[in-house]
C-alpha cells in the first residue's frame, strides 16, 4: 500500500497504487529448505559470482578508451546469483571539512524502484536505504587507510538493480564496493569481503535467497578483511543461543575468505 | 615511449577538450575512430531483470542503460474509466557521471523524462489494454530507467530500453472481486504496442559539424542537437531539436 507522494520533479502516477494479491503458487507456500534447496546449492556454498570493473561495454573498444573527464574514479558491476549492484567511487576529491586530520569516506546505497520482489519502492530515499548506507561505510571504512587522505572525502554511490534476500544484498554491497575502491586505485589494508547466513530450523545456510531468508529464523552477516584477519561488521536479525551465534561465526568467516578469494582472483585478472 | 605518448594524450584531451576534439573533426573523423554518421554498437537484452515485470539492459557503446517495469494496481481516472496509466521516469545519479549531483533530479534528468513520457504517450501502448474493470481497478505500469553508465546520448538509450521492456512486459492476468484486485503472474499476457519507434540523435559539435550518437565528451562540445524518431514504418513520431544551430 503506498501514497504515491507527489514529487514535482518526476513524472507522477496516480495517487494511490497497490500491489494485487498475487496467487501464492504451491511451492513457494512449502518450506524452501523442505528438499535441498531451490537452485541445489549446498547448504554452505555461496551463489556463483560475477564481477566487471571499469566500463561496461559488451566488447573492449578497439581504441584505447581515453576516461573521460567525468567518469568515476573506479566502477564496479558485481553479480551474485540474480543480485546485480551496480558501484561508483569517486575519489579522492576535497572533503567537506577542511580541517580533516583523515579522509572521510561516505555511502549512498539506494534501490532501484524495480529492484525488489515485493512492492515498487519510491524514489524518495526510504528509512531502511539509509540505514543500510551507514552499514556499508562502517563495514568498508575500516578498511580504506584513510589517513594517507587527509581533509580528503572518498563517496561511493551503490544502486541495487536486483535483490534477492536483503542480508545477502547487503553483503553483495560491500563487496561491489570493495572491487569499486580496488578499481580507483584507493589506498586499503585489505579488501572487505562480506558473506551473510540464514538460521533454518538448526543449521546455518549460506547466502540465502529471497524465500529461503523469509523461512529463516535468523540472518546474519558478516564483513570480514581475510588478510588482516578482522572481522569489521556483524549484523544479525533474529534470535539464537550464543553458542549458534559463534558456529556461524566461524562458518561465515571461513565463507567471506572464499568470497575474497573469488574478488582477488578477478582483480588480478583484471590487470592482465 | 607509447606510455608517455598515451599520458601526453590524456593530458591534452584533459587541458584542452575543444583543441582535442577539433584535431579529429578538421580531419572528419572522431576521437574514437567513428565516421561523423556512423553509430555506436548497440546491445539489447530483455528480461533481465526477475523481480519486475518487464526489463531491458541496453548498451550503446559505453552508455550502459536498464529498464524495469513494475505494475501495480489503481483506480483509473475518472474522466479516462477505462484506461490504465504508464509513468516513465529517467534516473541519473552519481553512479553513472559525476555531471550528475546526489538527491532529487536534476535538470537533464528531469527534460529526459518529460520528453520520454511525452514521447510514450503518443500511441505507443494502447491504454485501454491495462484496464482490469471499467472505473474501478487499472494497471499502472511505472517504468523506471535507470542508467548504469553515462557516455552521452542517454535518450536513444532510453527509448531503445523502454521499447525493449515494454515488448518484454508480461502483464499478469487479474481478476477482482468484491474490492480485492487478485493476480496471477504465471499468466502474463503481452501488450500488443501500437508502434515501435527508433530513435536517432544527431549533434553540432563546436558548430562545425554533425555528428551521430555523440558520446560524452562531444556532448559537452555540443551546440545544438536534433533527435528524430520514427517508427516501424517510416514516419516520423517525434523531432526535438535543442540549442542554436542552422
Amino acid at each position: 500500500m503506498a501514497t504515491n507522494i507527489i514529487d514535482r520533479r518526476r513524472i507522477n502516477g496516480p495517487q494511490r497504487s497497490v500491489e494485487p494479491l498475487y496467487a501464492q503458487s504451491g511451492a513457494a507456500a512449502a518450506d524452501p529448505f523442505a528438499r535441498g534447496r531451490a537452485d541445489e546449492r549446498a547448504l554452505d556454498q555461496v551463489r556463483p559470482i560475477f564481477i566487471k570493473t571499469g566500463p561496461l561495454a559488451a566488447q573492449p573498444a578497439e581504441h584505447e578508451a581515453l576516461s573521460s573527464a567525468s567518469a568515476a574514479s573506479g566502477t564496479a558491476f558485481y553479480e551474485q546469483g540474480k543480485i546485480r549492484i551496480s558501484c561508483a567511487v569517486y575519489g579522492p576529491r576535497q572533503g567537506r571539512r577542511s580541517n580533516a586530520r583523515a579522509g572521510s569516506f561516505d555511502c549512498d546505497f539506494r534501490y532501484a524502484p524495480f529492484a525488489c520482489s515485493w512492492k515498487r519502492r519510491s524514489h524518495v530515499r526510504g528509512a531502511d536505504e539509509k540505514e543500510i548506507s551507514l552499514i556499508l561505510e562502517h563495514a568498508v571504512a575500516p578498511a580504506i587507510r584513510l589517513e594517507a587522505y587527509p581533509k580528503a572525502c572518498i563517496d561511493a554511490f551503490v544502486t541495487v538493480i536486483e535483490s534477492d534476500g536483503k542480508a545477502a544484498t547487503i553483503a553483495a554491497a560491500i563487496n561491489c564496493i570493495s572491487a569499486a575502491l580496488a578499481d580507483a586505485g584507493i589506498e586499503m589494508y585489505d579488501s572487505v569481503a562480506a558473506c551473510s547466513m540464514g538460521l533454518a530450523g538448526a543449521r546455518w545456510v549460506a547466502d540465502c535467497a529471497q524465500p529461503e531468508e523469509d523461512a529463516a529464523l535468523c540472518s546474519m552477516l558478516i564483513a570480514y578483511m581475510p588478510g588482516a584477519d578482522e572481522i569489521t561488521y556483524i549484523l544479525q536479525h533474529g534470535k539464537t543461543t550464543p553458542e549458534q551465534t559463534d558456529q556461524a561465526v566461524q562458518t561465515c568467516t571461513d565463507m567471506c575468505a572464499r568470497v575474497y578469494a573469488v574478488i582477488c582472483r578477478y582483480l588480478q585478472s583484471s590487470l592482465e | 615511449m607509447a606510455g608517455s605518448v598515451a599520458f601526453a594524450i590524456e593530458a591534452f584531451k584533459r587541458i584542452h577538450p575543444v583543441e582535442f576534439e577539433r584535431r579529429f573533426l578538421s580531419q572528419g573523423t572522431r576521437h574514437d575512430g567513428r565516421a561523423p554518421g556512423q553509430f555506436r554498437a548497440l546491445s539489447v537484452a530483455k528480461g533481465t531483470i526477475s523481480t519486475a515485470h518487464g526489463s531491458s539492459t541496453v548498451r550503446l557503446g559505453n552508455t550502459t542503460v536498464v529498464c524495469g517495469i513494475k505494475a501495480e494496481v489503481c483506480e483509473p481516472d475518472v474522466k479516462t474509466p477505462d484506461e490504465g496509466y504508464l509513468v516513465t521516469n529517467v534516473d541519473l545519479s552519481p553512479m553513472c557521471s559525476a555531471r550528475f549531483r546526489a538527491g532529487p533530479p536534476g535538470e537533464s534528468a528531469q527534460v529526459a523524462s518529460e520528453h520520454l513520457a511525452r514521447l510514450f504517450a503518443g500511441g505507443v501502448v494502447d491504454l485501454r489494454e491495462l484496464c482490469i474493470e471499467s472505473g474501478q481497478a487499472a494497471w499502472v505500469l511505472s517504468a523506471d530507467i535507470v542508467c548504469l553508465r553515462h557516455d552521452g546520448n542517454i535518450i536513444d538509450a532510453a527509448v531503445v530500453a523502454l521499447m525493449a521492456a515494454l515488448e518484454d512486459l508480461a502483464v499478469p492476468a487479474a481478476a477482482v472481486e468484491s474490492g480485492v484486485v487478485s493476480a496471477d503472474r504465471t499468466k502474463g499476457r503481452r501488450l500488443t504496442l501500437r508502434r515501435r519507434l527508433f530513435p536517432a540523435t544527431f549533434t553540432l559539435v563546436d558548430d562545425t559539424c554533425v555528428v551521430a550518437d555523440a558520446d560524452d565528451a562531444e556532448e559537452q562540445l555540443a551546440t545544438a542537437a536534433v533527435l528524430v524518431v520514427v517508427d516501424a514504418r517510416g514516419r516520423l513520431a517525434n523531432v526535438w531539436k535543442r540549442g542554436a544551430g542552422a
